[in-house]
Parts: C-alpha cells; sequence; structure tokens
C-alpha cells in the first residue's frame, strides 16, 4: 500500500511581512502606449504604480475606532475569519472591491493626467476612476451611492487631494472585513514623494460608524515596464458564496484521510 | 534522477504568505501550516481570477485523490515567470500548499518543485 506522500513541512509563515515588491513583465507580444501625462499644469504623477507593504487597509494593523453595530459586525467577521470562513465577501462573486479597498489592492494601476482630469486605470477589475479637478464637491446623495463613489479633486501645490462621496455600504475595507457605513467619505492627498513613490495619505470619515476619523499613509512603487494586463473575474470563480455568504474554497469538500 | 528546480524562497514567499489575492478573503487557508504535495498535474486552470493547478495525490489506500491549489492571478504569476507552459498534465510535481482548515483536498500555492527529468524553468521579467 502507498502511503500518502504528504510532507508537513515545519515552517510558519507570517502574513504581514511582505513588501510586495516583485519583478515587472513586459511581454513582447503587448502593444507600446503613448504616455498618459498630457497637462503640464499639473504636477507629474501619471504612469504605472503598485502597492508596497501588507495586503490589508492599514499596513500597521491599526484600525478604525468602531462605534456599536459596526463592532459587532466586525466581531462577526473576525469570529468567521478565525474559524476559517470568510462572510459577507463580495468580492468573492466578482463584485467590485469598491472604494477604499480599491486602494489597497496588491495589482498594478496607471494614472493618466489629461486637462481637467485625473483618470485611475486599475486592472484589478478593470477598473476606472474619473476624477475631475476643481468642481466643488456637491452634498452627499444616499440615493446616488456606488461601489467607488464620486471623486472630486484638487491640486493643492505638489499634492492632489480627492474626496470621495456617495460610496455603498456593503463593501469592506479589506479582507478583514472592516466595515463602513454610506455615510464613508474618502479623503486622499497623493503626491510623487520621489522619482520612483507614490504617496497616498487616506483619511476615512465616517461619522456613522467611525468614533472619530481614522488615516493611514500608503506608498505605491512605480513600475514603468508593466503593463495592465485584462483581468476577468468571472472566467473561473471557484470561490462562489453559498447561501449563508460563505465564500466558497474551490474544491469538493472531502475530508483528509 | 530527479531534477529540482526551485522557485525562488522569495518567489514562494511573496506569491503564497502574503496572499497576493484581491479577488476574495484566504480566511480558508491555515497560513500558518505548510504541506508538500507530491503528485501528477492533472490540469493547469490557467484563468481569472486565480491560476489553479489540479494534482492528482496517492492516497492511503491505493487509489489517489485530486487536489485543488489556487494560486494568484494570470498577471501575477506571469510576472513571476510562471506561464501556461510551465507545467503541463502528466508532469510530476511537489508542490507546497498552505492547506483549507477544513481538511478539504485543497490549499493555497505556495511553491512548485518539477520532478520531470525536463527543467522547470522559471525566470522573474522584469
Amino acid at each position: 500500500m502507498r502511503a500518502v506522500r504528504l510532507i508537513v513541512v515545519a515552517m510558519s509563515t507570517s502574513m504581514l511581512v511582505l513588501p510586495v515588491l516583485i519583478w515587472a513583465a513586459a511581454p513582447g507580444s503587448k502593444p507600446t502606449l503613448t504616455a498618459t501625462y498630457a497637462d503640464a499644469t499639473q504636477p507629474d504623477i501619471s504612469g504605472l504604480w503598485v502597492i508596497t507593504g501588507a495586503m490589508r487597509f492599514s499596513p500597521d494593523q491599526a484600525q478604525p475606532k468602531l462605534l456599536g453595530e459596526h463592532q459587532a459586525l466586525y466581531d462577526k467577521r473576525t469570529q468567521a475569519f478565525k474559524a476559517g470562513i470568510a462572510i459577507d465577501d463580495q468580492t468573492a462573486e466578482c463584485l467590485p472591491a469598491g472604494l477604499p479597498h480599491l486602494l489597497v489592492v496588491p495589482y498594478p494601476f496607471e494614472i493618466m493626467q489629461t486637462p481637467g482630469r485625473v483618470t485611475f486605470l486599475y486592472e484589478y477589475d478593470s477598473a476606472v476612476r474619473r476624477v475631475p479637478l476643481g468642481q466643488a464637491v456637491p452634498p452627499a446623495d444616499a440615493d446616488a451611492t456606488s461601489y467607488d463613489g464620486d471623486s472630486y479633486g484638487h491640486w493643492e501645490g505638489d499634492t492632489l487631494v480627492i474626496e470621495t462621496i456617495n460610496i455603498r455600504a456593503d463593501t469592506q475595507l479589506d479582507f478583514t472585513g472592516l466595515p463602513h457605513s454610506d455615510a464613508l467619505r474618502v479623503t486622499e492627498r497623493l503626491r510623487r514623494k520621489d522619482a520612483t513613490t507614490l504617496e497616498d495619505q487616506i483619511t476615512l470619515t465616517d461619522p456613522k460608524a467611525y468614533a472619530e476619523p481614522f488615516t493611514v499613509t500608503r506608498l505605491y512603487r512605480a513600475r514603468p515596464k508593466w503593463k495592465i494586463s485584462e483581468y476577468v473575474c468571472e472566467e473561473n470563480n471557484r470561490n462562489k458564496p453559498d447561501a449563508q455568504g460563505r465564500t466558497g474554497s474551490g474544491v469538493p469538500k472531502v475530508k483528509s484521510e | 534522477m530527479r531534477r529540482m528546480f526551485i522557485l525562488s524562497v522569495a518567489i514562494s514567499a511573496l506569491i503564497g504568505a502574503n496572499s497576493v489575492s484581491a479577488h476574495h478573503s484566504f480566511a480558508m487557508y491555515d497560513s500558518t501550516r505548510q504541506i508538500t504535495l507530491v503528485g501528477v498535474v492533472k490540469e493547469l486552470q490557467w484563468t481569472n481570477p486565480h491560476v489553479w493547478i489540479e494534482v492528482l495525490v496517492p492516497n492511503a489506500t491505493g487509489g489517489q485523490d485530486e487536489w485543488g491549489v489556487e494560486c494568484t492571478s494570470v498577471n501575477f504569476m506571469t510576472r513571476r515567470g510562471f506561464t501556461k507552459h510551465t507545467i503541463k498534465s502528466g508532469d510530476k510535481i511537489s508542490v507546497t500548499i498552505s492547506p483549507l482548515k477544513d481538511g478539504s483536498h485543497g490549499g493555497s500555492f505556495k511553491s512548485i518543485n518539477s520532478l520531470n527529468d525536463a527543467p522547470l524553468i522559471l525566470e522573474p521579467q522584469d
């Protein structure tokens, strides 16, 4: 009888140790694109960027001070997570991550600057975020929420300030399940910290869900040789949630012998 | 003799420990454990949102079990030098995974070795 050849490796890993700085791909078969900086009146933050640091909203594991039902919801998700079950995670159904989760996904994005606007082109979900410049931020409209909300930008010196409102309440900040409400306002302060580093200071203000504003600073590294590739989540999604909203493992439920 | 060509520790750590996935939570995987499966590739699913390697692994009763190994996206595998031609059905491999917490036959990809005579060439692109 052949034994199961299963070698247990006594190695533990940390979820959080890794700066995600990896190798670039420049497939020769891809078309060459022209520059994405076409407005000399704006400081140049154009180009292709990818996040560094841990794949959670706050790289140092800090989190917003959650209020009432939002704390209870997070506790429930945390308890399920520890038991090996992800709940309420709509990305497992290939729905959008939404803002601000989209700001911390591990996939690259490209910034295009044209007169009067800045456009973010994400590899993840092929999402696009259009940010008009110099327009007043209107009052929030609870009847007009969306995954990525509505963004409004303006320049303060070398810093692009983006205010985003009208974000759906049912997305999470990251895969730990941190919640927010539909009152969330995301304020970003983006600047080119040096030639190869983009900094985004992200402040979440959400009086319904958080006791006080919560700020993290994320860094993105320039990847000029990379190209954005297609990413279609529905192609082969084996992780669809079940009727109880639990993310699927993608394999049959057969116990190991 | 077997020739083993091992992904660098850096690559396997990057793919595995940080669960470079934006598609779903990896709560179902036990990131504190790693096991190595030795078997034969049944199928490489070179697809998004995640690449899957289906591996047939001999079991204790003389048969074999199919294990599903969940990798990251096509784009990220490609950027690390893993292509749709890196492995194919019938290849003998050993693949290290963080297993599913519920004991099902699956895990998240950490690293892979070829047990074929042909080398498994993985060169991260730049």
